[in-house]
């Protein structure tokens, strides 16, 4: 079976650093952060006290007044980003077109507050007075069926949930659905909000390390999108194609996977490692943004294309990485469309 | 049972995001309004909350409008016991 062509044709970003395509290459090729002091929750009893924070979000700028007041923030992030990203590729959603387009988004942590608000409240009030409506907050498939919902997409709709790899298998998950001509566009990403019980739980854990100043370990929050077409489509409905996924390997391996992931990718590409002339790891993105998880993937992937775009070291050809510290590793090979 | 109304019609207004002038005793919560099964619960819940009471779910038939809903919590209002 002929495997099709995967291009990207949009990207929608929001990150600590910026929002938007534009400002987003803008801020990584210009190594702007965004770490800054935490406004969500009050940090008094963290010795750190800053991480990767999109300040003043609501949705309301991206997704209008109405219908954001029982969704919480990992939702109207990749809710946000969806409507960034589709407005950057200039796709519309119709009648005709809605059951050839998905969705494939990377969360892991981000219902643990809606899990935690919703328990608290049942303990606070009774269980009696529990708002039923926050109740779809508490799953994990909440933010990717609600971009569906929200943009009427009809065709699959998938959450990925492998922690530090999520963002970039969510896209690896939708290439395939458009490789193997199953869907003719989707939109692929992960998302991850900070909040202070996830932000409890890697201090707790000594994620976090105890140096609060440039060069610390962040954590951060985003929501990251790229719309991934066949070619054939993308020609078709003359979008501006961005860049190529050329490769993808994963595996889950403490001791060697991530250079065996890479190896993958290339072999999936059909590539040796001298082609290769760039790599974004998830280290790079994390000293600006904060550690994402879910999102991180994505971020690199929008980085990786901004890279191709602004060409400032005469790069075509990425290598993007995710590896996790419980022996989950992916790569995907990102090369600019000729 | 001004005052209860108008409490209601608050939180009804909230919920179902329009302003409180929209919220006419009679209007229709489905056909006038657009309320749909989730908000319906969430009217049911959030008036048991404010007011502490337990209205029977199968009286969710009943909050249809305004001054429906307004008769349903009076009467579950006034059972009430005086230091619950």
């Amino acid at each position: 079976m002929d495997k099709k062509r995967v291009v990207i044709t949009g990207i929608g970003v929001l990150a600590a650093n910026a929002i938007g395509k534009n400002a987003f290459w803008e801020a990584i090729l210009n190594g702007v952060s965004g770490i800054k002091p935490v406004s969500l929750f009050d940090t008094t009893g963290f010795k750190v006290k800053r991480a990767g924070e999109i300040k003043d979000f609501s949705g309301q700028a991206f997704l209008g007044d109405k219908g954001l007041r029982t969704l919480d923030r990992s939702t109207k992030l990749i809710a946000s980003a969806a409507k960034l990203a589709l407005d950057d590729a200039h796709l519309e959603i119709n009648e005709e077109n809605t059951r050839q387009i998905g969705v494939a988004i990377g969360a892991t942590f981000g219902s643990i507050k809606s899990i935690c608000d919703f328990d608290m409240d049942g303990l606070k009030d009774g269980v009696r007075y529990v708002n039923p409506a926050l109740f779809p907050n508490t799953v994990i498939n909440s933010p990717a069926s609600e971009v569906s919902i929200k943009f009427k997409i009809r065709g699959f709709n998938a959450t990925v949930s492998t922690g530090f790899c999520a963002g970039l298998d969510a896209v690896n998950y939708a290439r395939d659905f458009v490789r193997f001509g199953r869907a003719n566009a989707v939109l692929a990403g992960g998302v991850e909000e900070l909040c202070e019980e996830i932000f409890l739980g890697f201090y707790k854990t000594k994620f976090l390390d105890e140096l609060d100043e440039p060069g610390g370990n962040f954590l951060g929050e985003a929501g990251a999108i790229v719309i991934l077409e066949d070619l054939e489509s993308a020609l078709a409905r003359q979008a501006d194609i961005l860049a190529e996924v050329a490769g993808f390997g994963t595996n889950f391996d403490q001791a060697s996977g991530l250079k065996r992931a890479m190896r993958l990718a290339l072999d999936d590409a059909g590539l040796k490692k001298n082609d290769i002339n760039g790599f974004f790891s998830s280290s790079a993105i994390k000293s600006m943004v904060g550690e994402c998880f879910s999102a991180s993937g994505a971020l690199q992937v929008a980085a990786a294309v901004g890279a191709i775009q602004k060409q400032p070291l005469k790069i075509n050809r990425l290598m993007v990485n995710c590896s996790g510290p419980n022996g989950n590793n992916s790569s995907m090979i990102i090369s600019k469309y000729s | 049972m001004q005052d209860l109304e108008s409490e209601i019609r608050a939180l009804i207004a909230e919920i179902i995001e329009r302003s409180p002038a929209e919220i006419t005793p009679d209007a229709n919560f489905f056909t006038d309004l657009g309320v749909d099964s989730m908000m319906a619960l969430e009217i049911l819940t959030a008036v048991e909350k404010k007011y502490k009471i337990q209205i029977p779910e199968e009286k969710l038939a009943q909050f249809t409008t305004l001054k429906q809903t307004v008769i349903v919590a009076g009467e579950y209002l006034a059972a009430k016991p005086q230091n619950a």
